[in-house]
């Protein structure tokens, strides 16, 4: 009986509790916009206090792979250079529309950013199947070539790009080698990696960056 | 026009795991699009929090500010919802305690007359109780109960959203429905 009356006044309640009223959410839009995306002062950590121990263990165990890396990278430099440059301005204007910078190499890599990001979302999980190992191999090895070039760029004097790129460039060589045999061990160095080296974070901040400094 | 770039992009994964990549790296409109996605929930839950209108906005704005801020920080190891709104339920019930500490807040009796209802409705002075009943409950049990109850979340998205187990979620609303009627004593026994 009590039950029944409850459950009656309780639907009731979904009306009448504190209806709420309609929301204003492109004002609240305007203000999370001001707030939320407002430029902040950079602040340079110091180098040596970003190289945890973990990360020295991680960079021993890519030693091999960043070789490799690195070979690959420069190697799909040269036969997609021309491709990634030509398709930069387009992919930049449409992804990153309302971040664009004017400086081409800005441009480029704002776009490589994007890339990169979206790459390292499509990585599988325990709750996303993430993409086929051959197109993150592929997109790998694409992305490689561009960090190569961006890193011997002006882009590439920037110490805390530099310090980017080059862990992303660690990154990538370990995806662009994902086989699917010792996957998940793989996977998890990867995401290891990522996660000790804060790439995702810092793939924002530089992205923001890029946005109020020239090199 | 970027919703039209990753919608033909060969490699986006899905469209909000690709929003939140770009929103991660200060995309606008990516975050626009997650924000038109998620907003009016997160605000109609706030406002069923705290029932003050301007309140409810700062909390949305303020919920959003925080999901954009530590985007970065999302693994995507529960759905992106589930990490809003474990945000909002953490900001909304902050808020209610520092209001609760400026001032004891008091049911607004009149509340429930300022709004229309069919004329067979439950009486109004009822429905008064109720409010005032459900303002009186811990505010652990009392979100819980608005969310599962007048709300409509399932118990295992409330358990995510506060970080409790689903059968925990269950019993703080078994609790909060004893303590309603409780509360209610005799207009329980009326029908």
């Amino acid at each position: 009986m009590e039950d029944r009356r409850l459950d009656e006044l309780l639907d009731d309640a979904k009306r009448s509790y504190r209806p709420p009223p309609n929301a204003p959410l492109d004002e609240i839009w305007s203000r999370v916009e001001t707030e939320a995306f407002a430029v902040q002062p950079v602040v340079q950590p110091a180098g040596p206090a970003r190289r945890s121990p973990g990360w020295r263990v991680f960079a021993g165990a890519m030693a091999a792979t960043l070789v490799i890396g690195v070979a690959l990278g420069r190697v799909t430099a040269v036969n997609e250079q021309s491709a990634t440059i030509a398709t930069a301005a387009r992919q930049t204007s449409a992804r990153l529309a309302s971040n664009v910078a004017n400086d081409p190499y800005q441009r480029q890599t704002q776009e490589f950013l994007g890339r990169a990001a979206l790459l390292l979302a499509s990585l599988p999980s325990n709750n996303h199947p993430g993409l086929p190992d051959e197109r993150l191999n592929e997109q790998a090895r694409q992305l490689l070539g561009t960090t190569r070039l961006l890193l011997d760029s002006p882009v590439g004097h920037e110490q805390r790009m530099k310090d980017l790129l080059e862990d992303l460039e660690l990154v990538l060589a370990q995806v662009a080698r994902l086989q699917t045999q010792h996957r998940g061990e793989a996977l998890s160095l990867i995401n290891e990696a990522i996660e000790a080296r804060d790439v995702v974070p810092r793939i924002r901040t530089a992205a923001a960056d890029l946005n109020i400094s020239d090199y | 026009m970027l919703r039209a770039a990753i919608a033909n992009s060969p490699d986006r994964p899905d469209d909000e795991r690709s929003l939140i990549a770009l929103a991660a790296v200060g995309d606008r409109a990516a975050s626009r699009a997650l924000y038109d996605k998620h907003a009016a929930r997160v605000h109609r839950l706030a406002y069923r929090v705290c029932g003050d209108p301007d309140l409810a906005e700062d909390l949305t704005q303020e919920v959003f500010v925080k999901v954009f801020r530590s985007l970065g920080q999302f693994r995507g190891e529960s759905a992106f919802s589930t990490w809003v709104h474990r945000i909002a339920v953490t900001v909304s019930l902050n808020a209610m305690r520092k209001v609760k500490r400026l001032r004891e807040r008091e049911t607004d009796l009149d509340e429930a007359h300022q709004h229309e209802f069919e004329p067979d409705a439950i009486d109004p002075d009822l429905r008064a109780r109720l409010a005032a009943a459900i303002e009186a409950l811990p505010d652990g049990v009392r979100i819980a109960l608005v969310m599962h109850a007048i709300e409509g979340y399932t118990h295992a998205e409330i358990g995510a959203a506060l970080g409790i187990a689903e059968g925990t979620s269950k019993a703080k609303v078994f609790d909060a429905r004893a303590r309603l009627k409780k509360a209610l004593g005799d207009y329980m026994m009326e029908d």
